[in-house]
């Protein structure tokens, strides 16, 4: 287990969301192991010794937009609500905890809250996400937390600007010093199209890979797959995207075996992709602006509440068609499809985006990055027209 | 009373006195309902023989019941397993519990033996015993059929009057209370079926908070594979597992002997929808409708039952299997132990049972005689008798289900760790190490298992407790059943709340089997799995397990219970401590 703790507290680094040195992971076999900041370690070992779950990671957040959103939030309020597919499904919603109703020794607070949320926000600590069965499990709740806030706090700036001292100030650093330019280049992919089974599987691994190494995704979730002959070579549900190797499935497309039941929950919206286009790969990630864009709408006296299941309507974006619809079952696979064959590229309301190639994944990367980019490209000439300007 | 109504209906079938009796609020709180309830209920009984007259046979439904939360319209059937000596508890879902909620109960605790057969008979507020003479003898359906028009039934067949040590209760719907043969504590009361019907409905203290959370857990089934994905059980049923655990490697095939059998395709979930026509069937009120049939309404065999009576016989026609595993419907039999125990014979006498004559052995067991008399005792016993113990693949006397325990380590632990014996459900580790939800697990290391056991079988108290399916948590969590709970019952619960309840109930249970004699010499899989390999192959190597790995991680396990090295409680005042 002690492996598990340095190779998720690594991952918190390579991916960027955790300040280094400002990392605690703590894990529960018969006794309790952690690593990391010795005060952020006590406090982790603390909370954990209240729950009844395996992992915590505690960490400070590389932006600080998860405190920015506690300070920000009305004096009543205890818990973010951000509206994202990933988090409306699986965390519902963030509580939080605020710097000066910390007690002297806050676990015992914490623990309760984690008691019943996967993730907590403590200002000026930071995010603290439990594990139930393994420390990956703490690190992709952490991830989740740390994408939803990041998605939300963006949706909040466009609305209401900054309102903290120094808030302007850390959205500029963030501006110049986190965020980086978003490219394929250096990448090299195969040209397609793949029949090769070997070939095929070492595709996918390394192009999943890619999509986590370029930031397309939070925490590694996304799902990718190509289609050779009667199968779909899909990553598995849960699978961490930058570690495919043996976590794809072959699944076939008259479903004459059901081996793939542990494929990606999108099987489905793939599966209608490769059927109703000439695509040969699906890629799917969760790029943060895009996630971002896709639910400002500027719709007005728009009957619909639940626009994220239930928008019937197909919005363009930067060339890029945007729909609703919820994961797995519940949608998206019926409303990708139609829009996506001709510009190869489709937004889900909240939720990611999906990109097809004809041939190889070069295609399919590319229009990630492009569309990615014009999101982000977008969202700043927004802030700028609002005169927010970081 | 939100969530609960309070009541439990004691039934002394020895006086022929039935009465209504309040279970106090705090017991509620404290166990929920289900098994936490029927296993609260046992405390003053827990050391008499399964077949003694004052044995309860306790039917508890949970605080869920009765309201629209997913899978929730389920009971537990609680007594003291004849085939285990263990405590017992089995889940069943079907109309039978949202109709004992709807007569106003929350339990039915039956204790005596009537002296001739009876029936009991719910209808709201009123009780009755009715003569069963002329039920006596009848098969399930049958007596089912002469039970219409009152209400829902559940009812033992042949088997359970007959004493079959795996006898299972069926529910009218064919829903069956299975392992553990608390359908021959039934039939040792010459209770031959309950039937209940009630007009009551179950408030909800919060309804839009209620409606809020089950919006959440569709939501999370939507997006569960397992669950309505194109490959998942809404679809192909538990078979859907059978094509997975041969690509895994971990198919049990002739007794344990090997983990792959060559012709399991015949039986996969496609094959069994596209020979049978399968359409959607399945618990009262569940979403999933993981369970399929014929047109006709012929229950068609889930997961293990397919896989028992095919690779653990060695059986590859399809239409076999189905026939066996309606025979055990009809006569009222465990089809893992059924299978598992014919698996057993078969290896000691050097031939597995054919598929002709599988129906002809199945219908001795029920009836006790000839072969059918070693049969009906289940694989521990008979083996015993055949002077080859070893040759029983079950764990405290209940036959392991269909996933080697060579092929997912959590599995292996799990088995020995459950409190009912060899049950794959306890802890379904199945989740994690194959189904990767709600992460997945390195299935070959016992790194964190003893914790992660120990987790899950707490949760899953809690869940048997609610009482909820298991099925639902491949895709929703503890999180959102805590939400439901709480905008039902008016009170607050939280999943870590929930747990600690379920840590309970699995120590009372624990508490129970020590006191009956149970050790950690009885937390140990057959010999079999230590010694020889698995089917490796296609780069799946599948060794023995390792013991001292094993047991190392068993002592963890130990520890993290508060246990002894010996499995065994070291304060002597845990159960008087207990609400
Ligand atoms: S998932 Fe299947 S077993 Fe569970 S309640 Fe639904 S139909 Fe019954």
């Amino acid at each position: 287990m002690k492996d598990q703790i340095a190779k998720y507290a690594g991952k918190l680094l390579a991916d960027r969301s955790a300040l280094a040195g400002r990392i605690a992971i703590a894990a529960n076999d018969d006794v309790l192991l952690a690593d990391g900041d010795p005060a952020l370690v006590r406090l982790a070992g603390s909370v954990l010794d209240r729950l009844n779950c395996l992992s915590l990671v505690v960490a400070s957040p590389a932006v600080p937009f998860a405190d920015f959103l506690v300070a920000r939030a009305p004096a009543g309020d205890c818990a973010i609500v951000p509206r994202d597919t990933e988090t409306r499904t699986f965390l519902h919603d963030i509580p939080f905890l605020r710097a000066n109703d910390l007690e002297a020794d806050p676990a015992a607070r914490i623990a309760q809250l984690l008691g019943s949320r996967k993730g907590v926000v403590v200002e000026g600590v930071g995010i603290i996400a439990s594990g139930a069965l393994t420390v990956e499990q703490a690190y992709i709740n952490y991830s989740s937390v740390f994408h939803a806030t990041f998605v939300k706090y963006l949706e909040d700036l466009l609305v209401e600007g900054f309102r903290l001292p120094g808030e302007k100030e850390a959205f500029a650093a963030f501006r110049t010093g986190w965020l980086r330019p978003l490219t394929a280049e250096g990448l090299v992919f195969r040209p397609g199209p793949l029949s090769n089974p070997d070939e095929i599987l070492d595709e996918v691994t390394t192009v999943g890979r890619y999509t986590v190494e370029r930031g397309l995704v939070d925490s590694f979730f996304g799902n990718i797959s190509c289609r050779s002959g009667d199968l779909i070579y899909i990553s598995q549900t849960a699978a961490s995207l930058d570690e495919l190797s043996g976590c794809i499935d072959p699944v076939s497309f008259g479903n004459t075996s059901t081996t793939g039941i542990t494929a990606s929950s999108e099987l489905a919206a793939h599966r209608r992709i490769f059927e109703t286009s000439d695509a040969a790969v699906i890629l799917h990630g969760h790029p943060k602006f895009a996630v971002v864009m896709s639910m400002l709408c500027e719709e007005e006296g728009c009957p619909v509440t639940d626009c994220w299941k239930d928008c019937p309507k197909v919005r363009i974006m930067g060339g890029t068609p945007v729909v609703a619809g919820e994961i797995g079952a519940g949608g998206l696979a019926k409303r990708v499809p139609p829009v996506i064959a001709g510009p190869g590229r489709a937004m889900v309301y909240g939720h990611g985006v999906f990109t097809i190639g004809r041939t190889g994944f070069a295609e399919a990367f590319n229009a990630l990055v492009e569309v990615e980019n014009w999101c982000r490209t977008e969202y700043f000439r927004r802030l700028a027209l609002q005169g927010i300007t970081g | 009373m939100h969530g609960w109504t309070g009541t439990i209906l004691k039934v002394d079938l020895t006086v022929g006195r039935i009465w209504r009796e309040e279970i106090p609020a705090e017991l509620l709180h404290a166990y929920l309902g289900g098994r936490g309830l029927g296993v609260r209920l046992m405390r003053d009984y827990f050391r008499l023989d399964p077949f003694d007259p004052e044995m309860p046979l306790i039917f508890a439904v949970g605080p869920l019941c009765g309201t629209p939360a997913p899978t929730a319209a389920r009971l537990a059937v609680v007594s003291r397993s004849p085939l285990t000596g263990t405590i017992c508890d089995c889940s069943a879902g079907g109309r039978f519990a949202w109709r004992l909620k709807a007569a106003g109960l929350d339990a039915l605790f039956i204790t005596g033996q009537s002296p001739t057969p009876v029936a009991l008979a719910i209808d709201g507020d009123s009780a009755e015993l009715l003569p069963a003479d002329t039920l006596w003898g009848m098969e399930v359906k049958e007596s089912v059929h002469a039970l219409a028009g009152h209400g829902s039934v559940a009812t033992i067949g042949p088997a359970g009057e007959n004493g079959v040590l795996f006898a299972n209760i069926i529910m009218g719907e064919g829903n069956s209370v299975g392992r553990g043969g608390l359908g021959a504590v039934m039939g040792a009361k010459r209770l031959k079926a309950v039937t209940v019907d009630g007009a009551g409905i179950v408030s909800l203290a919060d309804a839009e908070r209620f409606e809020h959370a089950r919006r959440d857990v569709m939501r999370l089934f939507s997006a569960s594979p397992v669950i309505f994905g194109e490959l998942g059980i809404a679809r192909f049923g538990t078979p859907a597992l059978v094509d997975l655990m041969r690509q895994r490697r971990m198919a049990p095939t002739e007794n344990f002997r090997k983990t792959v059998f060559p012709a399991s395709g015949n039986y996969s979930g496609p094959a069994i929808l596209r020979d049978y026509q399968a359409k959607n069937d399945g618990c009262f009120g569940c979403p999933i409708q993981c369970k399929k049939s014929t047109p006709q309404g012929e229950h068609l065999p889930e997961y293990e039952s397919v896989s028992h009576f095919g690779a653990l016989n060695g059986i590859s026609s399809l239409a076999a299997i189905v026939k066996a595993n309606t025979i055990c419907n009809d006569l009222g039999m465990d089809t893992i132990t059924a299978a598992a125990t014919l698996s057993a014979w078969g290896e000691i006498r050097g031939r597995f049972p054919s598929a002709e004559e599988v129906p002809a052995l199945l219908r001795a067991a029920a009836g006790r005689y000839g072969d059918g008399g070693l049969l009906s005792l289940g694989s521990r016993r008979l083996t015993e008798q055949l002077g080859r113990p070893d040759l029983s693949m079950s764990v405290k006397g209940l036959e392991l289900p269909a996933y080697d325990p060579r092929g997912a380590y959590g599995m292996a632990l799990a088995y020995c760790t459950s409190n009912r014996g060899g049950c794959h459900l306890r802890a379904y580790p199945i989740s994690h190490e194959i189904l990767r939800k709600p992460v997945p697990t390195d299935r070959f290391s016992f790194s964190g298992k003893a914790r992660i056991i120990k987790i899950a079988e707490d949760t899953n108290a809690a869940v048997d407790s609610l009482v909820a399916c298991k099925f639902s948590f491949l895709g929703a969590t503890l999180e959102e059943y805590a939400e439901l709970l709480s905008a039902t019952t008016g009170t607050e619960f939280t999943p870590q709340n929930l747990k600690e309840i379920g840590e309970q109930i699995y120590l009372t249970e624990r508490w129970y089997n020590c006191e009956n004699g149970f050790t950690s010499a009885d937390d140990r899989l057959p010999e079999r799995f230590y010694a020889e390999p698995g089917s490796s192959g296609e780069g799946i190597e599948v060794p023995p397990i390792d013991r001292a790995r094993f047991a190392e991680e068993l002592q963890k396990y130990y520890r993290i219970r508060g246990l002894t090295p010996e499995g065994t409680f070291s304060d002597p005042t845990y159960l008087v401590r207990q609400p």
